[in-house]
């Protein structure tokens, strides 16, 4: 089930370098099967994820996430 | 996109999953005939603790054999996806378990066998297993 969560994940990562999404899971503490279905947009992480999410990119947290109005 | 392949946590789903498959319906099996009296009591037991012997035997052997292929996976604990599909495959798990165990007590209104309300009581655990391991697949699918 699609979330309302919208994220720039991909972009990011694309941006740093090509960042794979094992060296981004491994970063944040997940795994890389979390971070693809966080990227697709099939699971909402918690807060503290999305915060480590943020830092890893080091930018806000509203510049990865956004709230999907539409949903 | 490709997705990802499957991580330690699903695999050992699949492996527990399909080991219960494999192990449990020769097991109710063996019980039927047992009840049926085409086996004896001795046969039957027999048999039965030669399954559940095999069953710890290929869930060991099966869990050791991806462990070793994904050492740093097996290793980690569970990250918050995982417990969530833990956690929503248990509390599914848990009404088959609640169905089983008044099936049970309904049992001892129809026979005084402490074996067959012994089989009801495996049944429901393995059934409630089953939908645990086969709930956690189909989330893990879900996200993939």
């Amino acid at each position: 089930m699609a979330c309302a969560i919208l994220n720039r994940i991909r972009e990011l990562r694309a941006a740093a370098g090509d960042m794979t999404q094992q060296a981004l899971a491994d970063r944040i503490g997940v795994t890389r099967q979390t971070v693809n279905a966080i990227e697709l947009g099939k699971y909402s992480p918690s807060l503290e994820v999305a915060f480590r999410i943020a830092r890893v990119f080091d930018t806000p947290i509203d510049a990865v996430f956004q709230f999907d109005e539409r949903a | 996109m490709e997705p990802p392949p499957m991580s330690f946590r699903e695999k050992s789903a699949w492996i527990s999953f399909v080991t219960i498959l494999l192990v449990f319906i020769p097991f109710f099996w063996n019980s039927y005939r047992q009840w049926q009296g085409a086996v004896t009591g001795h046969e039957g037991v027999s048999t039965a603790f030669g399954l559940l012997l095999a069953f710890v035997v290929l869930e060991i052997v099966l869990h050791v054999i991806v462990a070793i292929r994904a050492p740093k996976e097996a290793q980690s604990p569970r990250d918050e996806r995982e417990q969530l599909i833990d956690l929503r495959a248990t509390r599914v798990a848990f009404y088959v378990l609640l169905v089983g165990a008044f099936a049970a007590v309904g049992m001892v209104h129809l026979t005084r066998s402490a074996w067959a309300i012994q089989q009801i009581v495996l049944l429901a655990i393995v059934l409630a297993e089953l939908v645990r391991f086969g709930g956690q697949i189909l989330l893990f699918r879900r996200d993939a």
